[in-house]
């Protein structure tokens, strides 16, 4: 088995990837064998407790299929906008020093069109809450 | 570099018209306007006026292909706003960001015609894409259009999936996304080029819309308002092809003898496909989504040539065709049947629309005099100059010869047919004026195509 790890760094051939075949055949085989076994070989005693869906012991109610406002929605999705768009910030605070007055306006400019999308959509009233 | 910072600034612009300005025509003035300065400043910077100077690194390159397409572009978009602004109005409330998305993906496209990273190629196909999503579903309370919306944002993020997964491979054959330096071909290429390579030509197939990548297409250019069918199916699509054609010009040229016969396979099953299926809809907008298709096909003649003739007969290709279906949508647009029966009787209501709708047909299907003969004509001979071209160049007149049937029969329909009770369609005189300018164009290209091409050497 070892010497299928020892093929060269260097080489290109499609034959050098037979070891992540042989990984991805392992990797599917074994679920589905794990799967087929438990299915098989263990005891089923079905009761209307054990069918009910499980969660954190709490009994539950309807379906979660349900419309609900889209300001819940809304507010999540610019929430995560935005705190990717402050995650750009930690990067070129590292940087702060080598990049100068140059990687400065590149950053303002950043900033320039977060805050364009953030007046708009405040005047747009994405943020209102009561309706 | 122009067009690209000053589309970027107008979508923002554009987002904010729709809160500052109350009327409606004022916005359309407004985008009417920027796709004007988009257009004035392209042209400054093919004849040496650059208003930006940015350093790139190399990773974008704004030769006059690229420039020359742009202009196309915008000349194209600047008719399809005169032509079909005022119809967005009724797909929804928010006119302003219909505009707004519509300068997004004109940067998309500035991006994707001068690329020089494969890092700016996924960049400007996202930036493409993504605004098309939202155009897609408009419609809110149209059950297609929602449908069709999302088959476009689950098929195009699994074909973007295939792109990012190609540049990986690429990337980890040769240590650069840049495409001069992915070039660098030994005698026998690396598996892992190969590979990315063949996942790009898979990812670009499909948002070219070439077959067996096409299935996305009938539902979401039927199902979309047309008004954006009308941009998606001519614009966009150009936008795809010269990306497609600069990836495997400058990236792949030295892999040909691998692709080529990819793409000869893929040009013959779009044009089959394509074409056949147009004949037995009843639709004229599902007839459409077909025929850009089968255009598609023909569109990828040039990337199978390769040549001088190829990529000058892309450029007349894109600029026919895109005339040609914009016309044809811009009246579809405000007709109350979409079926070929709608357009009964057309030619005695409205004898000048039928007569423009009626130029734009024959264009399409390749009948000269109109640039779409010249535009084949280009693609085929240049086909049949490369060595093994000419099974795949007679293929492509037989499937050409199809499509006459289909583009006939709305011809049919308006001439030869009598109309019970149906309406013309309610016209503007800037609207008369602009499809008679088009079909004077479409004409004129026909008749001397370097009125064009002098322009890309000049």
């Amino acid at each position: 088995m070892f010497h299928l790890l020892q093929t060269g760094l260097n080489s290109t051939d499609a034959g050098s990837y037979l070891p992540v075949g042989i990984q991805i055949l392992i990797a599917i085989g074994l679920v589905a064998f794990l799967m087929f076994a438990t299915h098989m070989l263990g005891p089923k005693r079905k009761t209307t407790d054990k069918l009910q869906n499980f969660s954190s012991g709490i009994e539950s109610h309807g379906d979660a299929r349900q419309p609900m406002a889209i300001k819940y929605f809304l507010t999540a999705i610019l929430f995560v906008l935005f705190d990717v768009e402050v995650i750009f910030f930690y990067p070129y605070a590292v940087n702060f020093r080598e990049l100068g007055w140059n990687g400065f306006w590149a950053v303002l400019m950043f900033v320039g069109f977060f805050l364009c999308g953030f007046t708009y959509i405040i005047k747009k009233g994405a943020l209102k809450w009561e309706d | 570099m122009n067009a690209l910072i000053l589309s970027a600034v107008f979508g923002v612009v554009m987002m904010f018209s729709g809160i500052l300005l109350k009327q409606k025509s004022a916005v359309r003035n407004l985008a009417i306007a920027g796709i004007l300065l988009l257009l004035v400043s392209n042209v400054l910077e093919t004849y040496g006026t650059a208003f930006f100077k940015v350093n790139v690194n190399g990773m974008m390159y704004f030769d006059r292909l690229a420039l020359f397409f742009n202009t196309i572009v915008f000349v194209s978009a600047l008719l399809y706003f005169l032509l079909t602004a005022k119809d967005m109005e009724k797909v929804g409330v928010n006119y302003a960001e219909y505009f707004a998305l519509i300068f997004f993906i004109l940067c998309g496209i500035t991006l994707t015609s001068s690329f020089k990273s494969l890092l700016i190629l996924f960049l400007g196909i996202e930036i493409i894409s993504i605004p098309l999503y939202i155009l897609t579903g408009t419609d809110k309370r149209n059950l297609k259009s929602n449908e069709a919306s999302l088959k476009y944002l689950l098929l195009g993020a699994f074909s973007t999936g295939l792109m990012l997964m190609g540049i990986a491979l690429i990337y980890g054959a040769k240590g650069t996304f840049s495409t001069e330096g992915a070039n660098l071909v030994t005698d026998k290429p690396s598996v892992l080029l190969v590979a990315g390579m063949i996942l790009l030509l898979f990812s670009m197939s499909f948002k070219a819309s070439a077959a067996p990548f096409h299935f996305w297409t009938p539902d979401v250019y039927d199902g979309a308002p047309t008004v954006f069918t009308s941009f998606m199916a001519t614009i966009v699509k150009a936008a795809v092809f010269i990306a497609f054609i600069r990836l495997f010009d400058e990236a792949f040229g030295t892999l040909r003898a691998q692709w080529q016969l990819w793409i000869a396979v893929i040009t013959a099953a779009t044009l089959f496909i394509g074409n056949i299926t147009a004949v037995f809809q009843q639709s004229v907008k599902r007839m459409l989504a077909y025929s850009s298709i089968a255009q598609a096909g023909f569109m990828l003649l040039s990337l199978y040539a390769m040549n001088t003739d190829a990529k000058e007969g892309i450029l007349l290709y894109v600029t026919a065709y895109s005339f040609a279906t914009i016309g044809i949508f811009a009246v579809l647009a405000r007709m109350n049947d979409y079926t070929f029966d709608g357009f009964n009787g057309l030619a005695q209501k409205d004898p000048l629309v039928a007569g423009s709708l009626t130029v734009f047909l024959l264009s399409l299907a390749g009948i000269p005099l109109t640039a779409g003969f010249l535009a084949k004509f280009y693609m085929l001979k240049a086909t049949i100059a490369t060595p093994q071209g000419l099974w795949l160049a007679i293929f492509a007149i037989l499937m050409a010869a199809v499509s006459v049937y289909y583009y006939f029969r709305v011809i049919q329909a308006m001439y030869f047919k009598e109309g019970d009770d149906a309406k013309a369609p309610e016209t503007t005189p800037v609207f008369r004026g602009t499809l008679v300018i088009l079909a004077a164009l479409v004409i004129l290209l026909g008749i001397f195509p370097d009125l064009l091409l002098h322009w890309f050497y000049f």
